[in-house]
């Protein structure tokens, strides 16, 4: 039996041999510690990000101001969306899943380039800290929205640069590692593994580096002209310079709309994982799958101008661009087809991680198809900067690539750890969340097609029953989610101790000699002439031995 | 629900809620047909029904797989179709020749309406800050706030264009009317254009729908659209707002305004600004400060912005302010007024009362200010040797 990469002096460091348990995590480049550690940091922030939230829908529980005054509800949003975005969700499935799975899904040791791996890291920490400390130091938290729109951002006397610095800081973490991840996948698959034998996560996370490398200098550039803007006043987006506001939005949609298929591609990896497996069978049309993540990064590039159609641009641009996001719909569509064919003539086990992946594809179809809705340039120009965006947003991100998340941690969770939560109470977690959600945000798109429109502290009376429901759904929804955390931190140490293969699946990662598994993977390297998802009957195809890695089916 | 929301009162709403309408039908059944099979999937195919044996890896299917790519395709053009189609009716602008053209501003944080000049050479300048809602001390809302008369007044079946734009320097809005589903960025330095037909007589909410700052959420406004003739007599006059429902009394004019929000006009109480009521200003002074703001005094509670009220609701609330004062007194005292009161007996939270000042003792004040209890009298190191004796003569008497 081989040691756990969690116990003590089982990594590798990158600056010497420290005795210490805590300097051994400080400065361990093991993919699999790394991976713990983002996870440690952004659902700490996550929560920050939930409590602002909470406090905002406080605020908005009835019309008139209450507990927060317009400046500081401003900023408040501008928190809950920076860290939610920046810190939270574009690290994400990469950070956490990228690092601890997708090695050990291709049968590597560790990333290519493990001691820029812990680099990233701590760029990551040093540009959280960056924006944190904009909270108490100059005038304030920034008050201009995650977005950053000029004139705007350049007139407030907030604390704006710090935070476009962090953010600057966050994209440079961002490409690093999604170069360290194109060149693993590259570099390091097991022998035999070509690109349509890799599991459907890891082309997830092979579309999402390529964005992350290609996509994220372009806002990195704008972050760094707004600033040049606003120290020296060299006139780029500034009117009364002669610059050009809507410039600013073109240059950062062209960042930022890829960065939600940056967010999102893992996280359906993650569904392509979750449901062959508990449908004990092949998953359905795998070329489709991979392919269709690898065209909506591509048309994912073309359709940033679908979050101008009200800016003043040209309505022949309008055109084009309403056509092409049109385009990303399709093979996302095919994705769900697919999916759901997966489970015909399956045997559907209902574990945890397979409720979440069920209960995603209900509120993404919804959040999906709402997407469709303002991708009609007609119907944007009504429905543009309402509640209706705002609750598609989030059904989409929150709905799809969070939940997709929160699936991917009870999936894995026997394997990083060896031990198993207690499901019934995960599943009892699930349905508080999955209720306390859609109360939270159904309401939120009729508010927004009767005309409320976003980032109102105050608002007509006329709202007030949507923003109370949604009040009711959000503390439903925050008792889920602290249930739901409590169940999984208090199974770390206390859960009942599982074997490598807790759910019977046959991709590579819980083809490992212990769980958790040992500092370098797997015993030796596997040769892999399998396809990822073969079952027979219900059970796993391809069976090792795990101390040679030899197939013994 | 907002006012009018539910009439589809512009040309193009049925448009746009045509094109909403068949996307929702659309979502409703490319919902059902994930979301249908995937349920009843779950349900037959559970652990507890299926043996080992039955498991079947169905892995391709043609005939299907090419319907569900070319079915939704098709969907999706349908609905780029109807986008686009609700697009054109919302964008194409009529000829300008029939059609009203009136100029938008918006800035931070109010709309305000520039309309052509009239027959007598007259521009409507109309618009201003909309009224918050009055709130105790708890933040409990004790009257809600009003979309003001600060409207855009249209007439209805015509043709309206707006030309919008903000200052320099100030942000980016977006003007919204709900109730006709239009809306439009309003850029600073560049003019955005948007244009409505109004088929229904009525009162319409406008919002800014782009965040620009601290009063975001009461960037309103209201669109009164009303019958042609009473538009053309209005228009045709050179009054500030309509006649009949549309206007109201001073008190109601200073409500609607906004006065009341920084200036207590029925008690001596300093709010914001000095109270109005202790405050005996004449009509032409109360006008000047509407026109031009006052800045004069550098209060700490900051200036007072210009331009709040503009020409008939500016005369009424002048002459409401007003008090009819007694005896002469030299214009450089207009000034110490703004503080110390007309009479010079100074005003309750402002300034102190002057008469007991001698001719030394103001000049050095004017000439250096003056620390009180009140806050700091500024100096006015330019009047002159003789207008110092006047003023002292004048309180004097």
């Amino acid at each position: 039996m081989s040691k756990s990469y969690l116990e003590a002096g089982e990594t590798h460091c990158a600056i010497g041999h420290p005795k210490s348990v805590f300097w051994q995590w400080m400065l361990t480049i093991d993919h699999k510690r790394i991976g713990l550690m983002y996870a440690a940091v952004i659902f700490t922030f996550f929560f920050v990000a939930v409590f602002v939230a909470l406090t905002m829908r406080i605020e908005l529980f009835a019309p008139g101001a209450q507990i927060l005054d317009g400046d500081t509800f401003n900023q408040a949003f501008t928190l809950h969306g920076v860290i939610m975005i920046f810190l939270f969700i574009i690290p994400g499935v990469p950070a956490v899943f990228g690092n601890i799975v997708m090695p050990l899904m291709i049968g590597a040791k560790d990333v290519s380039f493990p001691r820029l791996n812990w680099f990233t890291f701590w760029l990551y920490i040093f540009g959280a800290l960056i924006a944190l400390s904009s909270l108490w130091t100059g005038e304030g938290f920034a008050d201009t929205g995650w977005t950053f729109y000029a004139p705007y951002s350049l007139n407030t006397n907030t604390n704006v640069i710090t935070t476009l610095v962090a953010a600057f800081v966050l994209g440079m973490a961002s490409i690093l590692t999604g170069l360290n991840f194109l060149v693993t996948i590259h570099r390091l698959r097991a022998p035999g593994m070509d690109f349509f034998k890799m599991p459907l996560f890891v082309w997830g996370i092979y579309a999402t580096a390529w964005i992350q490398l290609l996509a994220t200098p372009v806002v990195g550039i704008t972050l760094v002209l707004a600033i040049l803007e606003k120290v020296f006043g060299i006139g780029i987006f500034d009117p009364s310079k002669g610059g050009d506001p809507v410039l600013f939005e073109h240059l950062f949609w062209i960042y930022s709309h890829p960065a939600v298929y940056l967010m999102i591609l893992p996280a359906f990896g993650i569904m392509s994982e979750i449901i062959p497996t508990f449908s004990r069978r092949e998953v359905f049309g795998y070329r489709t799958i991979a392919l269709s993540s690898a065209s909506i990064a591509g048309i994912g590039y073309l359709v940033w101008g679908h979050h101008l159609f009200t800016s003043g641009m040209s309505d022949l641009a309008k055109t084009i661009f309403s056509f092409l996001t049109f385009f990303v719909a399709i093979p996302t569509g095919i994705k769900f087809y697919d999916w759901v064919a997966t489970m015909y003539k399956g045997q559907i086990h209902m574990t945890t991680p397979m409720l979440w992946a069920l209960g995603t594809m209900v509120t993404f179809v919804i959040g999906g198809l709402t997407g469709v809705t303002i991708a009609m340039i007609g119907a944007d120009i009504h429905l543009q900067d309402t509640y209706y965006t705002v609750a598609h947003f989030h059904y989409a991100m929150l709905g799809g690539v969070v939940f997709l998340l929160f699936a991917g941690l009870h999936y894995w969770f026997p394997l990083m750890f060896g031990r198993m939560y207690n499901e019934k109470h995960a599943k009892r977690a699930f349905w508080f969340n999955f209720i306390g959600f859609n109360m939270l945000w159904f309401p939120m798109f009729i508010a927004g097609y009767l005309g409320m429109p976003r980032r109102y502290f105050d608002y007509l009376p006329e709202f007030q029953i949507y923003h109370q429901i949604s009040f009711f759904g959000a503390l439903v929804f925050i008792t889920g989610l602290i249930y739901m955390f409590t169940v999984l931190i208090s199974a770390i140490k206390k859960g009942e101790k599982v074997g490598p293969n807790h759910w019977n699946a046959t991709t590579l990662e819980w083809h490992l000699p212990s769980a958790p598994p040992p500092l370098e993977n797997h015993s030796k390297v596997p040769y892999v002439d399998f396809r990822p998802y073969e079952y027979h009957h219900g059970d796993p195809v391809v069976k090792f031995n795990y101390e040679t890695m030899q197939r013994i089916d | 629900m907002l006012e009018g929301f539910k009439s589809q009162a512009a040309t193009f709403a049925a448009d746009v809620d045509q094109a909403l309408y068949i996307n929702l039908i659309f979502s409703i059944i490319l919902a059902f047909s994930v979301i249908g099979p995937m349920l009843y999937f779950a349900w037959k195919y559970r652990a507890s029904n299926v043996k080992k044996e039955d498991i079947e890896n169905v892995v391709h299917h043609t005939g299907l797989e090419i319907t569900w790519t070319l079915i939704p395709t098709i969907m999706m053009f349908v609905l780029f179709y109807y986008g686009y189609t609700s697009m054109r009716a919302l964008r194409t602008m009529p000829d300008a020749k029939n059609a009203i053209t009136i100029n938008v501003e918006g800035s931070k944080w109010k709309w305000r309406y520039e309309y052509p000049a009239n027959a007598n050479g007259f521009v409507h300048k109309v618009g201003g800050a909309y009224t918050k809602p009055t709130m105790d001390g708890h933040g409990n809302v004790v009257k809600n706030g009003t979309m003001g008369k600060s409207a855009l007044y249209v007439p209805v079946g015509t043709n309206i264009i707006l030309d919008m734009t903000a200052p320099l320097g100030d942000v980016i809005h977006s003007f919204y009317i709900p109730a006709f589903r239009m809306k439009e960025d309003v850029v600073p330095g560049r003019i955005t254009k948007q244009w409505f037909n109004a088929t229904k007589v009525g009162e319409y909410d406008i919002e800014c729908a782009e965040y620009c700052g601290t009063d975001h959420s009461y960037m309103f406004s209201r669109l009164v659209v009303m019958p042609k003739d009473k538009y053309e007599a209005w228009f045709n006059s050179n009054a500030d707002t309509p006649k009949g429902n549309y206007a109201n009394s001073g008190d109601a004019v200073l409500q609607r305004h906004g006065c009341k929000s920084c200036h207590s006009i029925d008690t001596d109480k300093v709010l914001f600004g000095p109270s109005l009521k202790t405050r005996r200003l004449t009509k032409e002074q109360v006008l000047d400060v509407i026109k031009n703001g006052q800045n004069k005094l550098g209060y700490a509670m900051g200036a007072m912005p210009s331009g709040l009220a503009t020409g008939a609701d500016a005369e009424k609330i002048a002459e409401y302010v007003a008090n009819g004062m007694t005896g002469t007194k030299p214009a450089s005292f207009a000034t110490c007024a703004g503080c110390h009161g007309e009479d010079g007996k100074g005003q309750y939270g402002t300034a102190p009362s002057l008469v007991t000042y001698d001719v030394d003792l103001l000049r050095n004040v004017l000439k250096h200010g003056k620390k009180g209890m009140m806050g700091t009298m500024p100096q006015f190191p330019y009047v002159t040797e003789k207008e110092v004796s006047a003023i002292a003569e004048y309180l004097n008497k």
